[in-house]
C-alpha cells in the first residue's frame, strides 16, 4: 500500500498514525455535538452553514476570474487565491489546532514517536484544509470545466491537493522559523501577532491588487513566464494542468508537470521526516515555557483612563464588577485578540483601499463628505467584538458565575461588552476622530459623535442578540464559519444603512444630522436598560451554557 | 444558629435524560455540622451539591435553605452560601487576587475588604506572594487553593464542598480539616462530598452515604457502626455499597493484565 509506505519512511508508525487521526476527528465530532448541544438538526446546520460561508468567500474572492480567457493565467490566479486563503485559514483558524498540546498528557506516555504524533495532527489540518479548499474553488472549478473543459478541470482538482500539501508545508517552515526566535508566553504573543498581521496584509493585499487591476483588460489578462515563474508555485500548478489538458509536452510544461506532482510530495515528506521531530521538540520548550515565563501584571483598574470609563459606561455594582474583570481579561486573552485584532487593521485597510487608485488631493478631499466613510469604516471592529468575546477555553468555568447572587445575568453581560467597548474601540475610534478632525475641521465634531453613538448602539445590540454564551467559553470551530460571515454581512449593511442616513441627513437640511443624536441616545437607553434585561435571563443563560 | 434545620430536601430526584440519577432524597440538615456526604462513583453526589448550590436548576423535588426556596429565592440563598467545585477550573489570565476581587465584589463586599480578607485566606495557605501571579503558572493544588479563599471570602454560613482537598499537599490537607473543624464551631455547615473515607470519618458530626441515587445511610460514624460493626466507614461503605469481593476483582485484574 503507497501510503502506508510513504507514511513509514517519513519515520511514523502507520497504525498508531491512522488510530491518533481517528480519534482527533472523532473527538472532533464531539466537540461540534456538544456546541450544539446533541441537537443533529442543529449540526447538520452549522456543517452547513459553514460551507456555505466558505463557498461564498471563495466567490467573493475569485469572481473576477470568470473574464480571464487564458487557461494558464485563470488557473495561475484560481491557485494564487486558494494557497493565499488556506495560508490565511491556518493561520487564523488552524494555527491552535497545530499548536494543540492537549494531548501530550494522554498520548506522551504512550510509545508513540514524536514524528507519528506530528504527522497525525498534519494529517488532521490536511483534512479539513482540503475541505475548505474545495468550498473555496467550487465557482473556480465550475468556471474552469465550463471554460476548459471535463478533463482541466479534472486535473485542476487533482492540483488543489497538491496545493494544500505545499502550503501546509510552506505554514510548518514559517512557524519553526518564528519559534528559533522566541519560546514560551512570548512566542504565543509573537505568533498572535504574527496571525494578527498576516491576516491583514492577505485583506490589504487582496483589496489593494485588485482595484490596482485594470478590470477592462482583465479578460485578456496573460502572465508572461519568465525563469523566476518556475519558482513561484500556482504556476507550476497551472503549467501542470495546461501542459497535461492540451497534452503539450515541451520543455517548460514538463519542468511544471515535474515541479507540481514531485515537489509538493517532496514538501510533506520533508516535513514528515525532518521538520516534525523539530516542532515536536519546540512544542514541549512552549508547554515548559508556560510555567517558567513570567507575565507582567498591570493594575488596569488605578489607570484614569479605566476609572473615567467605568464611570461613564458602568451603573450597577455587578456591571461594575463584570467590566473590571473583564478589562483585564480582553487585554490578556490570546483568542480574543487572535480573533478582534485583525479586524481592526481590515478598518485601515478599508479607508486605504477607498481612497486607492484615485488623485490625492487633500483639498479636494476635505470639502467632502468622505470623512463619514473614514467614521463608519471603523464600525468593522463592532461586529467582530461580540464573536471574539465568546471564543475561548473556560468551557468549565462558567460555574463560577452560576454560583454567584448576580441580581440579574444581564448585568453580567453588559458589563462584559461595555469593558471590550471601552478598551478596544474607543481608542481607535479616538485616534480616527483625531485624524478626521485635522483633515475635516473641528465643524464634524457633531458627525463624529453621531458615528460613535451609532458604533456603540451597534456594539452592544449585536452582542446582545447573540446567544448568551459566558465569554472565552466556545471552542472557536463551534462559531467560526458561515454562521459569523453572514452575521458579519448582514450587520454590514445595517451600518451602511446608517451610514447613509447620516449622509442623506447631512444634505437634507442645516444641522439635520443632530436629529440623529437623540434617536440614537434614546435607542441606546432603551437596549441598555430594558431590552438586555428582557433578552438575556437565566433561563437562556441555562439554556446556553453547559453548568452541570 | 446551632442546631437550627438550615437545609431541607424532599423527594429529590433528578434525571439527565433518560437516566434517573437522584431517586427521591429526603435529608434535613441542622447548622453547625459537618456533613459527609459519600458514595461510589456516579451515585449522585456532585449532581446533588451542584443542585443545592444552584448550578442546575432543573429537578424535581422540594428544597428550602436558610427556609428559603431554592426555586424562587435562589439569590437571597446564594449570597450565604460557598461552593468550593471538585475542578479547578479558572480564569487562568487573572491573578488570585483579581479573581477573588471580583467574587468579593459580586457578594456585596468592598473592594479593600476583599483584597484583605484575600491576603489573609491566601496567607494560611503559604500564597500570599502568588497573589499576583497569574493562574496559568499554578499547580493543580494551588488552584485548589485559591478555590478554597474565594469560597470562604464573604463567611458564608453554609459551605459546599465537592472533593475539595484534591491535589492538596499533606500539610494542607490536614490544615484544611482543621479549618473545617474550627468552622463548624463557629455555627457554619459544612456539606462536604468525598470519597475519602478516612478524612471524613475523622471530621464528620454525620455521615450520608448514597449509593444510585438513595441514601442508604445515615447517622454519626458511632451510630453507624453500633448498627453494622465495621472497623471502619471503608468497610461499611464497601458493605453497604455491595462491593465486598475486592479480592476477587483483584485477582482477576492480575490474570488480565497478565494475559
Amino acid at each position: 500500500m503507497p501510503f502506508r509506505w510513504f507514511i513509514e519512511k517519513m519515520g511514523a508508525d502507520y497504525n498508531q498514525f491512522i488510530r491518533i487521526l481517528q480519534l482527533k476527528l472523532t473527538l472532533d465530532d464531539r466537540r461540534i455535538k456538544v456546541a450544539t448541544k446533541k441537537n443533529k438538526n442543529a449540526q447538520e446546520k452549522m456543517l452547513i452553514k459553514q460551507s456555505l460561508g466558505q463557498i461564498f468567500m471563495g466567490v467573493f474572492f475569485s469572481v473576477l476570474l470568470i473574464m480571464i480567457k487564458s487557461p494558464f493565467t485563470f488557473f495561475y490566479l484560481a491557485h494564487t487565491f486558494i494557497m493565499a486563503l488556506m495560508a490565511m485559514m491556518i493561520i487564523s483558524e488552524f494555527t491552535t489546532i497545530l499548536f494543540d498540546t492537549t494531548e501530550n498528557a494522554i498520548i506522551q506516555p504512550l510509545p508513540i514517536k514524536g514524528n507519528t504524533m506530528s504527522l497525525a495532527r498534519n494529517a488532521h489540518i490536511f483534512i479539513y484544509l482540503t475541505l475548505m479548499a474545495f468550498n473555496l474553488s467550487v465557482l473556480s472549478i465550475i468556471v474552469a470545466i465550463i471554460k476548459f473543459g471535463i478533463i482541466s478541470g479534472l486535473i485542476f482538482i487533482s492540483t488543489i491537493f497538491l496545493n494544500v500539501l505545499f502550503t501546509l508545508f510552506i505554514a510548518n517552515i514559517l512557524y519553526l522559523g518564528i519559534m528559533r526566535i522566541a519560546r514560551g508566553e512570548q512566542l504565543k504573543n509573537l505568533l498572535m501577532y504574527f496571525q494578527v498581521a498576516i491576516a491583514i496584509f492577505f485583506m490589504a493585499a487582496y483589496q489593494l491588487g485588485m482595484r490596482l487591476i485594470d478590470k477592462t483588460q482583465i479578460q485578456d489578462m496573460v502572465l508572461p513566464v519568465h525563469w523566476y515563474t518556475f519558482l513561484v508555485p500556482p504556476a507550476f500548478f497551472s503549467g501542470f494542468i495546461v501542459g497535461l489538458s492540451t497534452l503539450n509536452f515541451d520543455l517548460q510544461h514538463l519542468i511544471f508537470i515535474t515541479e507540481a506532482i514531485v515537489l509538493p510530495i517532496l514538501a510533506i515528506f520533508f516535513t514528515g521526516k525532518y521538520l516534525t521531530p523539530v516542532f515536536n521538540r519546540k512544542l514541549m520548550d512552549l508547554e515548559q515555557g508556560d510555567r517558567a515565563s513570567k507575565v507582567k501584571i498591570e493594575s488596569a483598574n488605578k489607570s484614569l483612563w479605566y476609572r473615567l470609563m467605568s464611570s461613564i459606561f458602568v451603573y450597577n455594582s455587578d456591571e461594575k464588577a463584570a467590566f473590571k474583570m473583564m478589562w483585564k481579561m480582553v487585554g490578556r486573552e490570546r483568542l480574543f485578540k487572535q480573533s478582534f485584532l485583525p479586524s481592526t487593521g481590515f478598518i485601515l485597510v478599508m479607508i486605504i483601499s477607498s481612497f486607492a487608485g484615485k488623485p490625492f488631493d487633500l483639498d479636494k478631499i476635505s470639502q467632502s463628505n468622505m470623512y463619514l466613510l473614514v467614521l463608519y469604516s471603523s464600525l468593522i471592529c463592532v461586529f467582530t467584538i461580540a464573536s471574539s468575546l465568546m471564543v475561548g477555553p473556560y468551557q468549565s468555568a462558567v460555574w463560577i458565575f452560576k454560583t454567584l447572587p448576580f441580581t440579574s445575568s444581564a448585568n453580567f453581560f453588559k458589563g462584559t461588552i461595555k469593558a471590550a467597548f471601552v478598551r478596544f474601540i474607543i481608542p481607535i475610534y479616538l485616534v480616527i476622530s483625531v485624524i478626521v478632525c485635522i483633515i475635516w475641521g473641528i465643524k464634524v465634531f457633531p458627525d463624529i459623535l453621531i458615528a460613535f453613538l451609532c458604533g456603540y448602539l451597534f456594539s452592544i445590540l449585536n452582542y446582545y442578540i447573540q446567544l448568551p454564551i459566558y465569554p472565552f467559553s466556545m471552542e472557536k470551530s463551534a462559531i467560526q464559519g458561515g454562521s459569523i460571515f453572514f452575521k458579519f454581512f448582514g450587520v454590514i449593511v445595517a451600518a451602511l444603512a446608517a451610514g447613509f442616513l447620516h449622509n442623506f441627513l447631512l444634505g437634507w437640511f442645516p444641522f439635520a444630522n443632530l436629529l440623529l443624536i437623540p434617536v440614537y441616545v434614546g435607542a441606546i437607553w432603551y437596549i441598555d436598560q430594558v431590552f438586555v434585561y428582557r433578552k438575556i435571563n437565566w433561563k437562556a443563560v441555562d439554556l446556553t451554557n453547559n453548568f452541570s | 444558629m446551632q442546631n437550627q434545620t438550615i437545609v431541607e430536601i424532599h423527594s429529590l430526584q433528578k434525571k439527565y435524560g433518560q437516566k434517573q440519577v437522584l431517586h427521591g432524597i429526603d435529608l434535613n440538615i441542622t447548622s453547625g455540622q459537618i456533613i459527609g456526604y459519600i458514595g461510589p462513583n456516579g451515585a449522585g453526589k456532585s449532581t446533588t451539591v451542584k443542585i443545592l448550590c444552584g448550578l442546575i436548576t432543573e429537578f424535581q423535588g422540594d428544597i428550602t435553605i436558610f427556609g428559603k426556596d431554592l426555586r424562587t429565592q435562589t439569590l437571597e440563598i446564594k449570597r450565604q452560601v460557598g461552593y468550593i467545585p471538585e475542578n479547578a477550573v479558572l480564569y487562568e489570565s487573572l491573578t488570585p487576587l483579581e479573581f477573588m476581587e471580583f467574587i468579593g465584589e459580586m457578594r456585596g463586599l468592598e473592594t479593600e475588604q476583599t483584597r484583605e480578607k484575600a491576603e489573609a485566606l491566601m496567607n494560611i495557605f503559604e500564597m500570599k506572594p502568588n497573589l499576583n501571579q497569574r493562574i496559568a503558572t499554578f499547580s493543580k493544588g494551588m488552584r485548589q487553593k485559591v478555590l478554597i479563599c474565594s469560597a470562604l471570602l464573604h463567611n458564608p454560613d453554609l459551605i459546599f464542598m465537592d472533593e475539595p482537598l484534591t491535589g492538596l499537599d499533606a500539610n494542607s490537607v490536614i490544615m484544611v480539616k482543621e479549618m473545617l473543624i474550627h468552622l463548624s464551631r463557629e455555627g457554619k455547615t459544612v456539606f462536604y462530598s468525598s470519597h475519602l473515607m478516612d478524612v471524613v470519618e475523622k471530621i464528620s458530626d454525620r455521615i450520608i452515604l448514597i449509593d444510585q441515587g438513595k441514601v442508604i445511610a445515615d447517622g454519626s460514624f458511632d451510630e453507624l457502626n453500633e448498627i453494622s460493626n465495621d472497623e471502619n466507614l471503608e468497610k461499611m461503605f464497601t458493605r453497604l455499597t455491595g462491593n465486598t469481593n475486592h479480592g476477587e476483582k483483584a485477582e482477576a485484574f492480575i490474570n488480565a493484565f497478565e494475559k
